[in-house]
């Protein structure tokens, strides 16, 4: 079963990328109020039950897909 | 009959064969070729691979010295710097995939030029660029600044090679034709064994290791062969993706099984990839492959064997080793996270055979592809100087307009994104004029310096061809360093414009010319053509690399003032004079080269490089004397000077001259530099002071013009962050 | 004495530019490769040198802080051993939770390479007690540090803070180019002491850090 970890940024802490895509949208007259850039990580694990995919993946995220000093990550069924 | 014609024609396109040389190939094979060999010799009968317009001018260079161990026709050269040391070294152009795709580009071109190196069995030690942007105006021009400098910061950095020099420069003939040229050095210390490209030994195993092969770069040796069109965006697929950490293990892996001498041959799978290397190898051993290429490692299993042959994929390394010892290269490959796969072996024929699921789809003579390729003599002129003139009419350059000027801007913005002290060897770096590196096991310097002005070469391109190699030259020996080889990337427009090729011809004499009198051979290099785009070709732009050798590290010139109260010498040679407008742009030159005097110059220069007394040295280049005075002052020193004798033009402080040389010491060591054989003429310009820089009695404030130089890049290139 | 232990991870590239510092100071460097455990009590010190360990891919340190090497490297810091991470080594002990906070990208999204001042402060082993201002070279692409509020004032008040900027190159947090756990034993920092041992480098305050290998 598939499972993506999407991987952002804090709120709180700095995301120059983010900033960078801010500026630049700006620039091109397409202002928004925020950009936050993160990561995607798909993962294709061996199970077929969900809620046990899940788990897997959450246990993978915490330990190492992700950092929650600057981190923050949701999962997703894609199939 | 026509339906037949029109295929072949097709064909004859899709592969950038011309219809003489698919009528040699018949001649050859005595018989049409068929399948993948129509790949085969599109690849390897590239200018890119095959120099088939620029090989009869190349054996003009002398590439001998008593020092020279390997030369062309090696993946790089090597020099002997006794007591056990050699350096490999060469420069690489990454030109058209840097336009199309800066990032990748640029990155992928230091990746090349890195294996280059260490495929012979030395640690690369130091990177250096040479890079030619067009107006910061241009189209797309600051993003590919941007990517350019990132890209090859992305890559030097994580492989762990400090990029210790670089040159950059700006002009509108490069807008659509930007140069990224590559330059690794590398170390051998005691014992090291230097590996050769040649295939030996009926039986042995023919190996393939490193990165899978994918798409990548599929007919990128062709396409470097050939001019822009206007949509080059589209070609934009064929782009190979670099990976630095991947290069990095290759690097370890690599010189850990040729330290262990576990290697026969090896060779980089470059431009061309698995073709060139295959073909080179076999035929610089004299001897045959069997080749499966089912058993190439794949990224993507859809792809067929003409792919495999092309594909340029990046970090990926050929090498032939005996059977028994296939175990322990596997080991150590293990070790770093990498795999080798045995793809074939050396047979006693002479053929390269090549089988795709044990069918023979192709058995070719590897000597038909490369040595038999075509060698183009391509019509040019003698060369006539067009600018030279009996009088100069100078117009003065204000120091600060020059250091304001995108020419002469501060170049920070790009190093200080490179890492110029990894490896702990680093003892000046892109901040001075030479960079120079420590030889840690005998203690001696190794001094690395590009060459090649544009501003020179055009106002005259002969004069441009000297003055790539003895403006370096007298850069290394301002420091006290002996130049002792060269490397070369000679970047010019389509070899087939006649006025293109008398350029490439005459600046090539004179390169070859000046390396003869210099004892300092052309060891390795590459050509590069065809950089025109609609018909617009670049300036003339034949880069060299240059490197010296100095007995020691201690005390070697700075290229700023270090000491208030110093005497200003100038050091200049009789010769050849520039003359400019008030845009510091060089209009014409007068007088002649004497390359014997400027020979001698460069001895005595070496002698006051290694003068104890001798506290600062600095070649006078672009804008002359004025801006040459500023680049030496600090934040707290600065210059009192004035007009004398020397001073024959009405721009005396913004004409240049071929060639001078700013020295600062005490008073006294003025007769140490009247004691020259070269026939230069020394004056007193004035002292070294604590203040601001004062020329003829005009103040000029330090702080507001080193704010004019370092804000310089910044107005120039605002888009940049 | 016990040898100095240097880990190398894939991807390590300061880890010669370490031996030589090493050595240089009269001490035998010792290899510890990623994938092996060590005995803890065999070193008298160990270094986690800096580069793009695993490329630098995920987040910089996070997977070579998984490495069975970082097991040892936190049984010898447990057991009050002194241990220093410079550059990517900071960040892999931060990531291996050794050491405090994180480092993110340069506010400029840029690799910076330069010289700059630091003022040193706090109390630890790999400090020299002479107090005045250090002069090293940076190299990173990544060297924001990064923390909480609430960590932050924890750092300050213990005294973990050992390496501030003079002129702050990458926007990190109250200009933090060091920081140590709180016992003082495990320090990090994002210049490179062992680029600056000899005058030829450009300068030698790196022996006021690497020094300290010596008592």
């Amino acid at each position: 079963m598939k499972i993506g970890v999407k991987i952002l940024p804090r709120n709180e802490v700095l995301d120059t990328q983010g900033r960078a895509v801010e500026g630049t949208l700006k620039a091109h007259g397409r202002a928004v109020n925020q950009a936050r850039v993160g990561k995607y990580v798909q993962l294709d694990v061996a199970e077929t039950d969900q809620a046990k995919a899940l788990a897997k993946a959450k246990e993978i995220a915490e330990f190492v897909l992700y950092n929650p000093l600057i981190e923050t990550f949701e999962l997703e069924v894609v199939g | 009959m026509v339906s037949e014609m029109n295929e072949l024609k097709d064909k004859l396109k899709k592969y950038r064969l011309s219809v003489s040389e698919y009528e040699q190939i018949q001649k050859l094979l005595g018989r049409d070729p068929e399948g993948v060999e129509f790949a085969l010799f599109s690849a390897l009968w590239s200018e890119h691979c095959s120099y088939k317009s620029s090989r009869v001018q190349l054996k003009k260079f002398a590439q001998k010295s008593k020092r020279v161990l390997q030369s062309m026709g090696e993946n790089a050269g090597v020099i002997d710097l006794g007591q056990g040391e050699k350096v490999a070294f060469k420069m690489e152009s990454h030109n058209h995939p840097s336009f199309i795709e800066p990032y990748q580009g640029a990155a992928t071109g230091v990746g090349g030029i890195l294996r280059d190196i260490f495929t012979m069995g030395a640690r690369p030690i130091a990177l250096a660029n040479f890079l030619c942007f067009g107006d910061p105006k241009a189209e797309r021009m600051q993003s590919i600044v941007e990517g350019v400098v990132a890209g090859i910061s992305g890559y030097g950095n994580c492989v762990g090679v400090p990029t210790i020099t670089g040159q950059t420069e700006f002009h509108s003939s490069y807008n659509t034709n930007v140069l990224v040229n590559a330059l690794a050095v590398g170390l051998f210390t005691k014992d090291d064994p230097v590996v050769t490209s040649q295939a030996s030994g009926v039986g042995n195993w023919v190996v393939y290791v490193g990165a899978k092969t994918g798409r990548d770069g599929v007919h990128g040796a062709s396409m470097a062969s050939e001019s822009f069109a206007a949509d080059s965006a589209s070609k934009r697929p064929t782009i190979q993706i670099g990976d630095p950490f991947l290069e990095k293990l290759l690097i370890e892996s690599c010189i850990e099984v040729m330290k262990e001498n576990l290697v026969v041959a090896i060779q980089d799978m470059g431009a061309a990839g698995l073709t060139s290397s295959c073909f080179e190898m076999a035929a610089k051993g004299n001897v045959g492959f069997k080749i499966h290429l089912d058993q190439v490692p794949l990224r993507d299993s859809t792809i067929g064997p003409e792919e495999i042959l092309l594909s340029e994929s990046q970090e990926r390394m050929l090498l032939v080793c005996e059977p028994g010892k296939f175990e322990a290269i596997q080991k150590v490959f293990h070790r770093w996270g990498l795999d080798a796969s045995v793809l074939g072996e050396i047979t006693a024929g002479k053929e390269v055979e090549l089988y795709w699921k044990k069918e023979l789809i192709s058995k070719i003579d590897p000597k038909l592809l490369t040595d038999n390729a075509p060698m183009y003599d391509r019509p040019f002129e003698a060369w006539k100087p067009k600018h030279k003139s009996e009088t100069l009419s100078a117009q003065p350059l204000a120091v600060e307009k020059a250091a304001a000027s995108v020419e002469g801007t501060s170049r920070r913005w790009v190093y200080q994104q490179y890492d110029q002290r990894v490896g702990g060897r680093t003892v000046r770096d892109c901040d001075d004029s030479v960079s120079v590196v420590k030889l840690l096991e005998s203690g001696r310097g190794l001094g690395l310096v590009l060459g090649c002005r544009p501003y020179v070469m055009r106002m005259d391109a002969r004069l441009g061809g000297y003055d790539a190699a003895f403006y370096p030259s007298l850069e290394l020996s301002a420091k006290g360093f002996q130049p002792l080889a060269m490397t070369d990337c000679l970047n010019f427009g389509n070899p087939e414009k006649p006025e293109i090729m008398t350029e490439f011809v005459a600046s090539v004499e004179a390169l070859a010319h000046a390396a003869r009198v210099l004892d300092a051979p052309v060891i390795s290099g590459n050509v590069s053509f065809y950089n025109e785009t609609l018909n617009q070709n670049i300036t003339s732009t034949p880069a060299t690399g240059l490197v010296g050798l100095r007995d020691n590290v201690d005390h070697i010139p700075r290229s700023e003032f270090t000491t208030a109260g110093d005497s200003i010498f100038l050091l200049r040679l009789p010769g050849v004079s520039f003359t400019g407008d008030q845009l510091g742009r060089k209009t014409a030159y007068a007088g002649d080269l004497d390359p014997d005097s400027i020979a001698k110059f460069m001895t005595d220069l070496q002698l006051l490089g290694n003068h104890r007394d001798v506290h600062s040295t600095r070649v006078v280049g672009k804008f002359g004397l004025g801006y040459t005075l500023f680049r030496m002052c600090g934040e707290t020193l600065g210059a009192t000077v004035e007009k004398g004798e020397w001073a024959k033009t009405p721009a005396p402080w913004s004409d240049e001259h071929m060639y001078e040389v700013l020295v600062c010491g005490p008073a006294n060591l003025e007769v140490a530099l009247r004691a020259n054989s070269s026939g230069a003429k020394v004056w007193t310009l004035g002292k070294v002071t604590a203040g601001d820089l004062i020329i003829d009695g005009e103040s000029k404030n330090l702080k507001g013009l080193s704010d004019a130089y370092v804000n310089g890049w910044r107005n120039h290139f605002a888009q940049l962050a | 004495m016990k040898p100095v232990g240097i880990t190398r991870f894939l991807g390590t590239n300061c880890d010669r530019d370490v031996w030589q510092a090493v050595e240089a100071l009269g001490l035998a460097p010792k290899w510890l490769w990623f994938e092996d455990q060590f005995d803890p009590s065999d070193y008298s010190a160990v270094v986690v040198p800096g580069g793009f360990s695993h490329g630098d891919y995920l987040r910089c340190g996070a997977l070579a802080a998984k490495a069975p090497v970082m097991k040892s490297v936190s049984e010898a810091a447990a057991k009050g051993a002194p241990v220093l991470g410079i550059c990517n080594g900071f960040q892999i002990l931060c990531e291996a939770r050794l050491l405090p906070g994180v480092l993110v990208r340069n506010e400029s999204r840029k690799f910076i390479d330069k010289w700059v001042t630091l003022a040193p402060a706090g109390k630890t082993p790999w400090l020299k007690p002479s107090g005045g201002p250090l002069r090293l070279p940076v190299a990173h692409g990544e060297g924001r540090f990064h923390s909480d509020a609430e960590a932050l004032k924890k750092l300050n008040d213990q005294g973990q803070i050992w390496l501030k900027y003079k002129d702050n190159p990458n926007g990190s947090l109250e200009d933090i180019a060091g920081v140590t756990n709180e016992k003082g034993n495990v320090a990090g920092l994002m210049p490179h002491p062992e680029r600056a041992i000899h005058d030829w480098m450009g300068g030698e305050d790196g022996r006021a850090i690497l020094g300290t290998l010596l008592s």
